[in-house]
């Protein structure tokens, strides 16, 4: 009697369980072949072009808008812009005054995806929309190159704007024409009218501050409509039938899931419930690319993975008779010295193992300079190998051992170990991978002497920390918004939000100790002894305004090796973009920015 | 009920309110204490558009305005402000979807734990030192002592790895299945040793001895008598637990996807969203507050000779 009881309380137990989380939902059909799953990231801050400043957002906006170019492939495979919603990318012609007009024609049966007709007044306001201070968008400075974007965008001390009325120098002629003027010729125009912030919005959708959460509320021109999103969970987008290009579009469902967490992102991938997902367990990267050889992808990424030393850390031995520039010139040297002694062959294939390259120089691999080669291989003092240090496995040893000469000038070596570097704190943001790479630094820095205590903080905090120059060095890495190297140089000028090397500021700001001399170009620039504003804000600014390509990448170079002279960046390894996609999925591309196309996908299993 | 314990519900409702007043406040302060705030990127925005949005947001006003503003708009509209982070959406709307699935998820998972602990914890108490009562007592040791995050990726590898039977994520149809067996796990295991011991105790009582003796049945002494003097313990250990299994597992939601109140709470927290975070504590405290309250409550229903003075 008792054994029958406890059974059917048993049995009643697992009744009632079953019972209670039995699925509300009927059962998913057998997954069609023209429907796609896959996670990229959480729930993205927004999808509104003008707004988003996300990877992942990026990617659904790209699916969702139609802008004036594209990124595609073209038919040998590699990617290239090519026009969208206009007819052609026109040729710019110069003005008078130095400045650049396009004109650009949109093409016919372009309509929103609630079936009114796309006009460029469209691209007209959502640009203006954009760049407004109003807005505060995080790439509303996309639109610096275009001219009226300082008086757009400048606001007074109580966050008003100081012209309501301003405007970008652009224009919708009639509904099929947009004339656009650029303050200067810049190399990524086309690819800029292919980025998010440039893509079109209609006013009377947006009125509705709220418009861009809710399928009821989201009109768009692109390939896909914004079906449903179930907020931090799905988005699905549902292909457009009445879309210019429907006929090219072969998918014709992407559910987007939304999860940030990689062990579940594995765990759905390996049932095959998703096709593509764009994180992976570090830990279990070295394992993946054995059981997934032909899945598991590594894709070039515009980064750079780096270590920055604030400025004003001063490094020399208690006691040092260095003063003013030549204790400039000392720190300068010791900070590259010590770039030199770790080993970034180790760091990529053993802690890393994500297919990193090692680095030596800031700008990253991946873009191009003045004709067309990699501007990485370019920079720096040799030709025989890329960068500013030779970061070859055969040249570790070398570059050690002189690191090693060049520290001994400042500081007492006892034969084995320096017995008078300061002691440092190595910031990072607390994540196992950035923890492996901080403890590999420490542990070389041990080794000749040099004690370098490890901090981390949370995310938000560590930025704070970074930004306002509370460290002596700290982890750091930089992502490229668009195919220019300005996009990592522009960022060290005194004033930038990024700078945070601190050059120029605090004690950095009276330094006289830079020398800039562009007379040779035909520029009517020459300092010597110059604050970091007085030269390398100067080179920045005339690199902005020039419009001879050719003279242009050259100040860039100019401007990287200024940088690296420094010796504040310390360049460990270029970035890479780690996803896996199923072998079933054809016609995927994915562009240098991460962005992910699926668009053109088909599944043949 | 007597003007007594009404009395003391009134001093409960008066305490709770000035509980929620205090989290409120401290957690303003700390918040904007912390380094950092919701602007902040591994990009940084221009000044002018920093600017703008802390006008927007009115952030740019004193950090006292600020606390007054919010307190006034929270205690006469119930205007909990817009997220920072997902532009555009409010943030009830937020704490709406998510309290949705993670109510859902832990009510589910709190009532497994309930009917499954109390039967077994019963069961255990009934055959006592018997070979079930230690077969129960090992597995409930074993499960109080796992973490929920070994038991949550456990079942993964198993149930959606290796056997695919099911989904590993929270989104898809059958995707809760998991979490909830991951999330009552542990409360089923306590509530089981709580019900054990203190069915125990009661069964050792005088009265029982009585009831015994002058022939009461078996079962009417364990349903009437023993099994409503032995969930005392058990109603304090559960009103706590649901506002906690409820206001969502940020392990178990994290391991699953789950699209729960959890994650969205710690996300908000990393991202500085300051009217997301103050959103989430206070409806986390309040649940707690309320649903201590209502398990003291409760207590009284249960044993009249608990006296609330």
């Amino acid at each position: 009697m008792k054994k029958v009881l406890s059974l059917v309380l048993a049995l009643l137990f697992v009744a009632s369980f079953v019972a209670a989380c039995a699925p509300s939902e009927p059962k998913p059909a057998e997954q069609k072949p023209t429907e796609i799953s896959v996670c990229l990231a959480s729930e993205p801050d927004t999808i509104d072009p003008a707004l988003n400043s996300a990877v992942d957002g990026a990617t659904l906006i790209a699916h969702l808008f139609s802008g004036l170019s594209k990124w595609d492939l073209d038919n040998s495979g590699k990617l290239v812009i090519v026009p969208d919603a206009a007819k052609e990318l026109t040729k710019g012609v110069v003005n008078d005054d130095g400045t650049i007009t396009y004109t650009y024609t949109l093409r016919d049966g372009l309509k929103w995806s609630d079936g009114q007709d796309v006009k460029a007044s469209d691209f007209v306001f959502a640009w203006n929309r954009a760049a407004s201070a109003a807005l505060g968008a995080d790439y509303g400075y996309m639109f610096d190159v275009v001219k009226g974007y300082d008086e757009v965008s400048a606001i007074d001390d109580d966050g008003n704007p100081v012209n309501p009325d301003a405007k970008l120098a652009a224009e919708a002629v009639d509904d099929k024409t947009i004339k656009v003027t650029l303050t200067t010729d810049v190399a990524y125009w086309n690819e800029l009218l292919a980025f998010p912030t440039y893509f079109p919005v209609r006013e009377d959708v947006v009125a509705n501050e709220n418009w861009a959460t809710d399928p009821s509320t989201y009109v768009s021109n692109g390939a896909y409509k914004l079906a449903s999103w179930a907020h931090n969970s799905l988005i699905t987008l549902e292909k457009n039938a009445s879309f210019v290009d429907a006929a090219e579009v072969t998918m014709d469902k992407i559910n987007f899931y939304l999860s940030d967490d990689a062990n579940n992102m594995l765990a759905n991938f390996k049932k095959g419930d998703w096709q593509l997902i764009d994180d992976v367990p570090t830990n279990e990267i070295a394992s993946l690319k054995t059981e997934f050889p032909t899945e598991f992808k590594i894709a070039g990424q515009i980064g750079t993975y780096y270590v920055c030393w604030n400025i004003n850390e001063n490094i020399l031995p208690a006691g040092s008779a260095l003063t003013g520039n030549d204790a400039e010139a000392a720190r300068e040297e010791i900070r590259n010295a010590i770039s030199l002694l770790f080993d970034r062959n180790y760091i990529v294939n053993d802690i890393a193992q994500g297919g990193q390259v090692p680095a030596s120089s800031f700008v990253a691999m991946g873009l191009t300079d003045a004709d067309g080669t990699e501007f990485y291989k370019n920079a720096g003092p040799s030709s025989s190998f890329a960068g500013y240090y030779d970061v070859a496995d055969s040249a570790y040893t070398d570059n050690f051992n002189k690191a090693i000469e060049i520290l001994k000038k400042y500081y007492t070596y006892d034969g084995a170990k320096f017995t008078d570097f300061p002691t440092m704190t190595y910031l990072y943001n607390t994540s196992e991978g950035h923890k492996a790479i901080g403890e590999y630094l420490q542990s070389v820095l041990a080794g000749i002497g040099i004690t370098m205590n490890l901090e981390n903080q949370e995310w938000n905090t560590f930025l704070n920390t970074r930004k306002e120059g509370n460290y002596s060095i700290a982890r750091n890495g930089w992502l490229a918004d668009y195919n220019d190297p300005i996009s990592f140089l522009d960022m060290w000028t005194t004033v930038s939000g990024n700078n945070d090397v601190q050059f120029g500021k605090g004690a950095s700001a009276a330094v006289k100790f830079y020398s800039l001399d562009l007379t040779g170009y035909g520029i009517d620039v020459k300092v010597e002894n110059g604050t970091w504003a007085e030269t390398y804000d100067v080179l920045i600014s005339n690199i902005k305004k020039c419009a001879d390509v050719t003279t242009r990448y050259a100040l860039m170079h100019i401007a990287e090796d200024m940088l690296m002279k420094t010796g504040c960046l310390c360049p460990l390894y270029f970035y890479t973009d780690l996803y896996m996609i199923d072998d079933s999925v054809h016609g995927f591309f994915s562009n240098p920015l991460g962005y992910k196309y699926f668009m053109y996908t088909t599944i043949e299993k | 009920m007597n003007s007594k314990t009404v009395l003391y519900i009134l001093k409960r409702i008066g305490l709770a309110i000035l509980t929620i007043w205090v989290v409120i406040t401290v957690t303003f302060f700390v918040m904007h204490a912390v380094p950092g705030g919701p602007f902040m990127g591994e990009k940084a925005i221009s000044p002018a558009a920093l600017k703008a949005l802390e006008v927007k947001y009115g952030m740019d006003k004193p950090v006292f305005e600020q606390y007054l503003t919010y307190l006034k708009d929270v205690v006469t509209r119930f205007d909990f402000g817009p997220s920072l982070k997902q532009r555009g959406r409010m943030v009830t709307e937020v704490i709406g979807d998510g309290m949705r699935i993670s109510a859902r998820l832990g009510l589910i998972a709190a009532g497994i734990a309930l009917v499954s602990g109390v039967v077994l914890g019963a069961v255990a108490a009934l055959k006592r030192n018997k070979f079930i009562d230690k077969a129960i007592m090992v597995l409930t040791t074993a499960l109080v002592s796992m973490p929920s995050f070994i038991i949550g990726t456990l079942l993964l590898i198993l149930f959606v790895i290796t056997l695919k039977w099911l989904p590993g994520n929270g989104a898809s149809a059958g995707g809760l299945v998991l979490p909830v067996i991951t999330l009552s796990l542990y409360p089923a295991a306590y509530i089981t040793r709580l019900t054990r011991s203190s069915m125990l105790d009661v069964l050792g009582q005088d009265y029982i001895r009585t009831a015994k003796a002058k022939g009461v049945s078996k079962w009417k002494i364990i349903f009437g008598h023993a099994m409503k003097n032995s969930l005392i313990p058990v109603i304090t250990y559960f009103g706590p637990m649901i506002a906690y299994i409820v206001t969502g597992s940020i392990v178990v939601e994290q391991i699953f996807a789950v699209p729960g109140i959890g994650r969205t709470f710690v996300s908000c927290i990393i991202n500085r969203d300051y009217p997301m975070i103050m959103g989430t504590t206070i409806i986390l405290a309040t649940l707690i507050v309320i649903m201590n309250l209502v398990s003291d409550i409760l207590y009284k229903v249960v044993d009249p000779r608990i006296n609330f003075d």
